[in-house]
């Protein structure tokens, strides 16, 4: 599969621990990716996936376990490793002093690639990741974070890597960013070959990149599969019901306890799990209906990676869509690339 | 080697871009010399004195340059841990010694450009080098080395604390190392004890007394070679402690 064809572009952990202290930030991972997968790593934060990216593209030493990437060891050939994986970490590294060229071709030259290569190489990384048309002399510093993060997947592919890691490269981005970023990794996976580990808190995210999917949980994997592996393991229907007010959703959570034993409340929503949801709805109406509390909505849902991580973690994982979004506030419903998973599935039935 | 060249370039297309983080110690270096020199320059009438005071205190300007200078080696990799983009670097299949010889050499060419202007002022004020123009050379690869040293000291404390205020407090060691020796008169003219002990353990002194002897009075082989043994020797502790630091930020393997 393109360029690199027959080079070894796999990820395997066997055991992999790092501790802090008491705390098992990385508790015991195993992987096996093969080459040319899109692999997303899903969980909330401070679940362990930066400390395992960082133990994977060499920065952090493991306290145990061993990790090949690429064909290499981790830890005994590092540099190897180095030059195989382009790395764009959640915390943007840029010197705010430089332009984006400066940089580009500096990484470029780290990595061996002659001057006048690092210059060609720059302006075409610029114009993949849409930054050609910024006033050339305009430093890092003055960019915004979507710039910025856009620099940085730049700066992680001036040496056509085999593997790509990206740590939450969507986190706090604004909707055409997000977008930008999520074509840019489906291209560098169709085109390229490239194997792509992303780590995301994001279900929609893993949902519709991730050819193959981990759940990480305070250190360790609680699930790994396909999307739809994983949400079949679910099994269930869901119905989702719509209310005024969280007080009213934790009315109907209550006045539904006999009826759906399988129930999950947040904010104003209640979503019930149902072998087969349909055959359930009139019970559902006339039970609020008769405890008198009004119904907003109510939809009928393929079970979504939100639920799957509810049955394997037994917690919520937080739709960051709108809440993370430090540029992003817009609405799910504003953007198709917004809407929640398993959109195209949803039944809307009108109360 | 071209990893080093490259991140030397880089470290000085930066610190030209933030004039603001060399200049206040070229004008401190000036300073010195201009207000010492009109101010103390009696001292060379002392009985025993030779040559002049502006060659005696020149060293003095000199030093403070190549100190103070030799901090932005500090302050640059500071600033790139805080950033994270000593992290980006780190992803690259460049050497870790590279990383951080990378920002020291710059710094002590940037503190190299500040001595010569310091001794081409000095020059002008009517400096005569007693060694010629070698001995001039000499005195200008002493602070470059000197620098070099400090640079490993600021490099190693920047590694150290991750700190900006913590490195920056860090360069305080200049006070000690400038005024704790034979500063502004010649040693037979201090009489506390405290302090020839001090000057006697202060590594500048022996830089001062061979940069002075090449500026006032010709070559002296005895103090040129106990000058760049001792320089060499700070250099190398002050290199291995960066490196050492270096380790354990980058938490390396190979």
């Amino acid at each position: 599969m393109g360029a690199h064809n027959g080079e070894d572009r796999s990820i395997t952990a066997e055991g992999m621990r790092r501790d802090f202290g008491a705390l098992h930030a990385v508790d015991g991972v195993d992987l096996e990716i093969p080459g040319g997968r899109i692999f997303g790593f899903l969980g909330p934060n401070g679940a362990g996936k930066s400390t395992l990216v960082k133990i994977l593209t060499t920065i952090l030493n493991p306290t145990a376990g061993r990790a090949t990437v690429a064909g290499y060891d981790v830890q005994k050939q590092g540099g190897k490793v180095r030059e195989a994986i382009g790395v764009a970490l959640q915390d943007v590294g840029l010197d705010p002093l430089m332009t984006a060229r400066e940089l580009l071709m500096l990484q470029a030259e780290l990595f061996g690639t002659p001057r006048d290569e690092a210059r060609k190489t720059a302006e075409r990384l610029l114009v993949t990741v849409g930054l050609d048309d910024v006033d050339p002399k305009k430093r890092a510093g003055a960019y915004s974070g979507g710039m910025r993060r856009r620099l940085d997947l730049a700066l992680a592919l001036v040496h056509d890597p085999r593997i790509l890691f990206l740590d939450e490269p969507t986190t706090g981005l604004d909707p055409a960013s997000r977008a930008a970023i999520w074509e840019e990794v489906r291209r560098l996976n169709d085109e390229l070959g490239m194997t792509i580990f992303l780590t995301t808190q994001y279900l929609e995210e893993a949902d519709r990149l991730a050819d193959e999917i981990a759940i990480i949980n305070k250190g360790r994997i609680v699930a790994q599969g396909t999307p739809s592996d994983l949400k079949r393991e679910v099994g269930d229907e869901v119905v989702e019901l719509q209310f005024a007010s969280s007080e009213d959703a934790a009315s109907a959570d209550h006045a539904l306890a006999a009826v759906a034993p399988n129930r999950q409340v947040g904010g104003g929503e209640l979503r019930l799990y149902f072998a087969r949801a349909a055959e359930n709805v009139p019970e559902l109406v006339r039970a609020l209906d008769g405890a008198g509390i009004r119904l907003q909505g109510l939809t009928i849902e393929q079970p979504s990676l939100d639920d799957v991580f509810l049955r394997v973690t037994g917690e919520a994982l937080e739709h960051e869509v709108n809440e993370a979004g430090d540029e992003g506030s817009a609405s799910p419903a504003s953007s198709d690339l917004d809407a929640p998973p398993g959109n195209d599935d949803r039944a809307e039935v009108t109360s | 080697m071209n990893d080093i060249l490259l991140l030397i370039g880089r470290s000085l297309r930066v610190a030209i871009r933030q004039p603001v983080a060399i200049l206040p110690n070229i004008a401190i270096s000036v300073f010195f010399l201009f207000v010492y020199n009109s101010g103390l320059s009696s001292v060379a009438e002392l009985p025993g004195f030779q040559g002049t005071y502006l060659g005696f205190i020149l060293p003095v300007s000199l030093v403070s340059a190549s100190v103070g200078g030799a901090g932005l080696a500090g302050q640059t990799l500071v600033k790139d841990l805080e950033n994270g983009y000593f992290t980006k670097l780190l992803l690259t299949p460049t050497r870790r010694l590279a990383l951080i010889w990378g920002p020291m050499v710059a710094s002590a060419i940037i503190l190299t450009g500040q001595v010569v202007l310091v001794m081409l002022l000095a020059l002008v004020m009517g400096l005569k080098v007693a060694a010629g123009p070698i001995g001039f050379a000499l005195v200008v690869v002493l602070a470059f080395l000197w620098g070099m040293a400090f640079a490993g000291y600021a490099a190693f404390m920047a590694l150290k604390t991750k700190n900006a205020a913590a490195a920056q407090a860090a360069t305080f060691a200049f006070f000690p190392l400038i005024f704790l020796s034979y500063t502004f008169v010649p040693q037979e003219y201090v009489t506390a004890g405290w302090l020839r002990v001090a000057a006697t353990i202060n590594p500048t002194t022996y830089v001062f007394d061979s940069m002075r002897s090449l500026l006032n009075t010709g070559w002296d082989a005895t103090s040129l070679l106990v000058g760049f043994a001792v320089t060499f020797g700070f250099a190398t502790v002050t290199g291995i402690m960066a490196l050492w630091a270096a380790r354990g930020v980058t938490k390396m393997t190979s």
